[in-house]
Parts: C-alpha cells; sequence; structure tokens
C-alpha cells in the first residue's frame, strides 16, 4: 500500500507539464482559468481538443485501438491533475467521455468506424437528450415517442437541459419504442443528427445569464436505425452503463484542490473583517480549512475507487457518493470565493470572464471597465452555476435513494 | 407586549401590497434593471405620491408621516415579497437617517425631497483596500477658501448610477467625516463606472480626483461621522432583514406548490419524505425570521451595545437564513430553479446577495460574540 508517485510517474508528470507548457497558450489558459461553469468556452474547448489530439491525448481513457492511451492509473490522475493546475480549458465530456464508451461497448463496427476518429477530432460534437420536462429524476418516464417506419425511426417530443445544442451536430438520446408494464423496457439509446428537418432549438436563460442550456423540439424527425445502440427497446442498459460514466469515476479533486488553492490565494490579498487579511480571519480560514480537508479525503476515495476500476472492476454505488462529495464540495469552495471576493462578488460582470456560451440581455460598459480583477468577476456566476451540481446527473437526493438501496440494503 | 400593527401601519401595508401585486411586474421590473434605466422612475414617484412609503418613516417636518422602524418593516418586507430593485432601504433608510441625524438646512432640503420622491441618495462607503469595512477610508478632504476637496476612490456603491445625491465618507485633518454631494452640481473630477449587481441593481465604482464641494456639504462634526454611520449601517442591516423575510415567504411558498404539482415516479415530489422535511426545516428559518426582525426593529431605538447586539443577531439569523432557503429552493426546483423563466432564479440571487450586505452573516456573529463577551 503506497500513496506516493513512482519515478516513472514523476518522469510521466514532467512530460505532461513540458507539453502544457509548449502548448497551453495564454489565451487557453486565460480560457481555463475564467470558465464560470464546468463548460469552457466553446471554441477554447475545441481549439486545446485539436492540440490534445495531435499528441494523442484527447481521449486518454479511451482502448488504444480506438486512440487512447495505455496509461496507468497514476498516469490518468496526473494528467488530469496537471491539465487543470495548468488552467487548461475543460472538454466537453458529452462525446469523448459518454457517449464514446457506449459505442466502444455497444456499437457495431461501422459506429465505431464512423464516430469514434470524428469525436476525437471535435468534428462530430455530441449533446445529451436525456431529460424531458416531465421525465427529470424519474428519467425512465420519458416519453419522446419513436414510431418503427422502415429503416426509420420516425421522433417526436422534446429534450430538455441539453447543454449545448446549439453547438453540436449530433446527439445522443433515449426515446420510446415501445411501452411495457416496467417502464425502463422499450427505451431506446439513438445517435441523431442535429441538422435533421424537424430539429428545433429554445435556449434557456440561466441565472448566471448564460445560454448554455435549451429545450429541443422534434417534430417528425427520422432517424436511420443504423444509428440505434444496442437493441431497440434495450436502450437503458446503455444508459445505466453511461450513467456511472456520467457520475463519477474521474478524478474531481484536482479541480477542487485547484479551486481550494484559489481561494486561499484570493483570501491573501483580500481584507478580512477586522482589516487582516481575510485568510486570517479565524471564521473565514475554519470554513475553507474543513472545506480542503474534505478535499484531501476525497483524493484518497477517488484513489480508491479509480483503483477499483484499474482492476476491471465496477464502481458501483460508489460513483453516487463521489458525485455527492464532489459536487457538495465544489459548491461550498465557490459560496467560499464569493465571500473571499468580497462587496465585488456582488457586481455582475460577464465580459471580464469566459462563460461556456452567450450571454442574454448584457452591454458590456463602452470601454470595457471592470471593476476589481477577474476572479471577483468570476465568483458570483461560478456561485450561480454551481447550483447545478447537486441537481444534474441525477439529483444528490436521488443519489442518496441509491446508496440506501445499493450500500446499505435499506 | 403587543406584535400588532396599527390600524394606519395596516393600511400603509395593504395599500403598497395592492399596488405591488398590480402594478409590479417582475418580467417588466427585470427588463428595466437590465436594459432599460435600471429602475422604473414612474414607480418611484408612486411611492412617493401614491403610496407615501418614502416618507413613512421620517419625521413630519421634512414631509414625513412621522413613522419608525415597524414602518420601515412593514414597507421593506412588501418590496422585498415582490422583489423591487428600487433602491428604498439604501435612499428612505440608510441615507435619510444619516441625513437626520446630521442636520441642517441642505440635510433637511435632502430628506425633504427623499419624502417627495425627487431624489435617490446613495452612500460612497466602501473602498477597495477596506473591503466591506466602512471604518477604513483612505479617501480625503481637505477645506481651502472656497470649500472642499475630496480626493480617493470608492467602490460597489449601490445606487449611484442613478442617483441625485450621494452621501460620500472621508477623512479630514479632524478624523472620519461625512459630506453631502448633490451629483449634478458637481463640475469636474467625479469619475463613475456604472454596473449591474447580480441581483438586477445598479451600483458603482467612483474616482474622486479633487471634486470641489460647497462649505455647506460637510454633514454634522468634522471627525465625528463614524457614530451615525455605524447606526446607518444596523438601521441598513434591520431593514435587509425585513426584505429578505418578504422574499423568502415568497420563495418558500412557491416552493410548496411547485413540490406540490410537480409529478415524478408517479406522485407529487411534495409526497416524499425528504422533500418535506426540507420544506419543514425552511419553514422553521423563515418562522425565526420573521421573529429577528422583531428583535432588530423593537431594539433600534435603544442603547448603541443594545442595539448592535440585536441587530447583528437578527441579520446572523437571516443570512442564514436566506441562504439555507435560497439554496433549497433552487434545489427542489430542479433546472428550472436556476433559469431566468420562473421567479425563483430571480429571488435566489436577492437572497444570495444580501447576505453580504449591511456585514455578511460572519461579521455579525462575530460582532455579536465581541458584544457578549465577559
Amino acid at each position: 500500500m503506497d500513496l506516493s508517485w513512482s519515478p516513472t510517474d514523476i518522469a510521466f508528470r514532467d512530460e505532461v507539464r513540458s507539453f502544457l507548457d509548449e502548448r497551453l497558450t495564454p489565451e487557453l489558459r486565460r480560457a481555463g482559468r475564467l470558465m464560470t461553469s464546468v463548460y469552457s468556452d466553446h471554441e477554447a474547448s475545441l481549439q486545446w481538443q485539436r492540440i490534445l489530439h495531435e499528441r494523442g491525448w484527447a481521449a486518454p481513457a479511451w482502448p488504444v485501438e480506438y486512440g487512447g492511451q495505455d496509461w496507468s492509473l497514476t498516469q490518468h490522475y496526473v494528467f488530469s491533475r496537471e491539465s487543470t493546475l495548468a488552467g487548461a480549458p475543460s472538454l466537453s465530456p458529452m462525446g469523448i467521455r459518454m457517449v464514446a464508451h457506449a459505442i466502444v461497448k455497444f456499437g457495431t463496427q461501422a459506429q465505431k468506424d464512423y464516430f469514434l476518429p470524428r469525436i476525437l477530432t471535435g468534428e462530430v460534437f455530441f449533446c445529451q437528450g436525456y431529460s424531458e420536462p416531465e421525465a427529470g429524476s424519474d428519467l425512465a418516464a420519458l416519453s419522446m415517442s419513436a414510431v418503427d417506419d422502415g429503416d426509420d425511426l420516425v421522433c417526436t417530443g422534446s429534450k430538455i437541459w441539453t447543454t449545448h445544442a446549439s453547438e453540436a451536430n449530433w446527439m445522443f438520446a433515449l426515446v420510446r419504442t415501445s411501452r411495457s408494464a416496467k417502464k425502463q423496457q422499450g427505451i431506446t439509446f439513438v445517435l441523431l443528427d442535429m441538422t435533421s428537418p424537424g430539429v428545433q432549438i429554445r435556449p434557456l436563460v440561466m441565472t448566471s445569464g448564460e445560454e448554455i442550456q435549451n429545450q429541443v423540439f422534434f417534430d417528425e424527425v427520422r432517424i436511420p436505425k443504423a444509428n440505434v445502440i444496442g437493441a431497440v427497446d434495450d436502450g437503458w442498459t446503455v444508459a445505466k452503463y453511461l450513467l456511472e460514466f456520467e457520475r463519477g469515476g474521474g478524478a474531481s479533486a484536482p479541480a477542487l484542490q485547484v479551486m481550494a488553492e484559489e481561494v486561499t490565494t484570493a483570501a491573501t490579498a483580500q481584507p478580512g473583517p477586522d482589516g487582516d487579511r481575510l485568510v486570517d480571519d479565524p471564521a473565514f480560514s475554519r470554513k475553507l480549512a474543513e472545506a480542503r480537508i474534505r478535499t484531501d479525503v476525497l483524493e484518497v476515495l477517488e484513489y480508491r475507487v479509480l483503483a477499483t476500476l484499474a482492476d476491471g472492476g465496477h464502481p458501483g454505488p460508489a460513483s453516487s457518493m463521489l458525485k455527492i462529495l464532489s459536487t457538495e464540495l465544489s459548491q461550498t469552495l465557490t459560496e467560499l470565493a464569493m465571500e473571499a471576493a468580497g462587496p465585488r462578488g456582488r457586481a455582475y460582470q460577464p465580459h471580464a470572464t469566459r462563460p461556456g456560451g452567450p450571454v442574454a440581455e448584457y452591454e458590456p460598459p463602452p470601454d470595457g471597465y471592470v471593476g476589481g480583477e477577474a476572479w471577483q468577476a468570476v465568483a458570483p456566476l461560478r456561485y450561480l452555476n454551481d447550483r447545478a451540481g447537486s441537481i444534474y446527473a441525477g439529483s444528490n437526493e436521488i443519489q442518496r435513494n441509491i446508496l440506501a438501496k445499493a450500500a446499505l440494503g435499506l | 407586549m403587543n406584535f400588532r400593527l396599527s390600524d394606519e401601519q395596516e393600511m400603509l401595508r395593504n395599500g403598497l401590497d395592492k399596488f405591488l401585486a398590480t402594478r409590479y411586474d417582475l418580467d417588466r421590473s427585470r427588463a428595466a434593471a437590465k436594459t432599460g434605466q435600471g429602475w422604473q422612475p414612474d414607480v418611484w414617484r408612486a411611492f412617493a405620491e401614491e403610496l407615501g412609503i418614502l416618507g413613512a418613516a421620517l419625521p413630519e417636518r421634512v414631509g414625513g408621516i412621522g413613522g419608525g422602524p415597524i414602518e420601515v418593516m412593514v414597507v421593506a418586507e412588501a418590496l422585498g415579497r415582490a422583489l423591487v430593485v428600487e433602491p428604498y432601504v439604501d435612499t428612505a433608510v440608510v441615507a435619510a437617517g444619516l441625513l437626520l441625524r446630521a442636520g441642517g438646512p441642505a440635510a433637511d432640503e435632502v430628506v425633504e425631497r427623499i419624502a417627495a420622491g425627487t431624489a435617490i441618495v446613495a452612500l460612497a462607503a466602501a473602498e477597495e483596500q477596506s473591503g466591506d469595512r466602512w471604518l477604513d477610508v483612505a479617501t480625503t478632504a481637505h477645506a481651502d477658501d472656497h470649500g472642499w476637496v475630496l480626493s480617493g476612490q470608492k467602490m460597489m456603491v449601490l445606487g449611484a448610477p442613478i442617483a441625485t445625491h450621494l452621501l460620500i465618507t472621508a477623512r479630514t485633518d479632524n478624523g472620519l467625516s461625512l459630506f453631502l454631494a448633490d451629483v449634478t452640481a458637481v463640475e469636474q473630477g467625479l469619475e463613475m463606472h456604472g454596473f449591474r449587481t447580480v441581483d438586477d441593481r445598479r451600483a458603482a465604482d467612483l474616482v474622486l480626483a479633487d471634486v470641489r464641494l460647497p462649505r455647506t456639504a460637510l454633514l454634522g462634526d468634522e471627525g465625528q461621522a463614524w457614530p451615525s454611520l455605524t447606526q446607518a449601517r444596523d438601521e441598513g442591516a434591520a431593514a435587509v432583514c425585513a426584505e429578505a423575510v418578504g422574499a423568502m415567504r415568497r420563495v418558500l411558498a412557491d416552493t410548496v406548490a411547485y413540490a406540490k404539482q410537480r409529478h415524478q415516479f408517479g406522485q407529487p415530489i411534495g409526497s416524499f419524505q425528504v422533500l418535506q422535511h426540507r420544506m419543514v426545516d425552511m419553514h422553521m428559518e423563515l418562522e425565526q425570521s420573521a421573529a429577528a426582525v422583531y428583535l432588530a426593529m423593537l431594539n433600534l431605538g435603544a442603547d448603541p451595545a443594545t442595539r448592535a447586539r440585536a441587530v447583528s443577531a437578527a441579520k446572523a439569523t437571516i443570512g442564514r437564513a436566506a441562504r439555507f432557503i435560497g439554496q433549497n429552493a433552487v434545489q427542489l426546483h430542479g433546472g428550472m430553479g436556476m433559469t431566468e423563466e420562473l421567479a425563483i432564479g430571480h429571488y435566489f440571487k436577492r437572497l444570495t446577495a444580501l447576505q453580504y450586505e449591511y456585514g455578511t452573516t460572519d461579521h455579525h456573529v462575530t460582532r455579536y460574540a465581541q458584544l457578549t463577551r465577559r
């Protein structure tokens, strides 16, 4: 048993660092540092993905034959940690980290040949079509109908909370192909061309002002049956497999460590309630220390789950635990950043940040004036956007239900 | 002991509630805040002329109705429930209090205009290095043959972009002092960078480069501004607490209604015990907040230490409640709670911002600890 890194791991870390030093441009770093949510600026994200792809590092977790890397668990962790520390923009999780795994596991050879290389280059950019207005936490209640018509399925209905629907050219979606007593049956996992006739997108303005989420409407949209992943009516199996990727099995601790570092740095420069540095204020420093302790512990917890994965095991209900812990910790840290920003944390200045989508109803000042520093403009937007953490990918209430059942047998 | 409102106070509340329900539309006020002037001057005029709320807590000699903290409570709570962005607390409570305590013809004239709805007054107290500590003032004022000359910077001055007057804290040779500036009469040296706040209000950063003010601009005694400023901060905190209670009432009502109407797993989500308990906790936070507002309001006239202890207890309680109720209202609304499409998202932003106004929750807990230490 050992928590330290081997000389090989350290050599690998140095290799990653020099790559980041060389290829991560100041502009890309800026886009990464000034992100206001888990989604980075779309263009910056794609540009970074192309640079990573040149090196073969866009999707290191994929099987080697499709363009992944034969890395050890520690190497994956090192790569993710170094990228985060360097301020790299995040890549969209929908393609590389989600649907690709379903294609690898359940896809036909033709589907693998078409989609996987294009996901790597960014030529195919996926969004996710799971939730519906009446099917959120109760995802299996989804009702968007897909009617069998020769070689096609004809889809009518609506999806909601579709991230980057306008930027995406493909969607992976769950649709209803038949109804039976058990609502999980009769769902089919499809890949849908967003340029098909009958697709309409309505952006949703979030409290941060950003338009990243959308409602998408489908009016008799035709999907060739060749774009079904797995078997018709058996999409729930595919979805369940992917949910574990969405909820955990990744490493969120490095990003949380970076957030905690940023808050600490900020609190060192900000005045506290007694005129001393905020970081010396007992109330604030205690809250920050508690968050950092939770982060240190989460890191080890994540190692353990990653080790299970590396041994070919399943994260199982532990992914629910990691999802709850990491999102709630992130919410705590964004709140501390808001506190550290002081009175500035209440100013709305999205022009000083790099949001993951357009900002509605906002005119930046003509002279580009920014009150305070850029991180102080980022703080409130991150706080607002981060409330989504305990709602998306199965709300934290749902995750606790899963844990009660699967971990405790209640 | 008596928690009943007088007939006049009841009338004030009913009239205001009725006005806001029919004439203060959430969408229209957000549009004004975002793309318009930042506020609705016609609404402000109606506050003064039709409802008399701007002078409700001001003395009759300056055109007010002669009320006090309970009138402020009634008005602020109603404005909070309707999520009014116009700067009632900043102008009619905080600034009016400072002006009244300073006294003198120049100050009285501005208070009269506040009651009449023709003056918006913003307090410029926070500075870059001070954070929220109003005592830490680097802006200077010195007297010359013509009057006063002010230099320095101020940040996050709420209401400044729409203000007719500014109250500016500055240090003279004799200490912390307060100055009144008629914005239209300032000829040079005042640079204003306006912006929106996260909760759709207007604020500005100010740069003062040898701003010249008349000799009458000094409010109260030179170097003696701090006691009045502390009192203004307590009065502002108490009023914001009342505003928060109004906002939290609406947020809890909306959340409960949503939990009854939203179905998942074949039943209303409000039937799930985990959510029921959450909403019961929200309810208890709200009831404690309402009680805390009385604690603050009924002690505003007490000696400074008693007043400070009561206000800190209230603001700390409301800070905790606004955080819990706001965050959980969003959580229980799911993704819809994070959009601008429902009221809840707008209320959440206000409930977030007000935790930091007139002293953060931590500040008030710490101050309470200091005041009760033996």
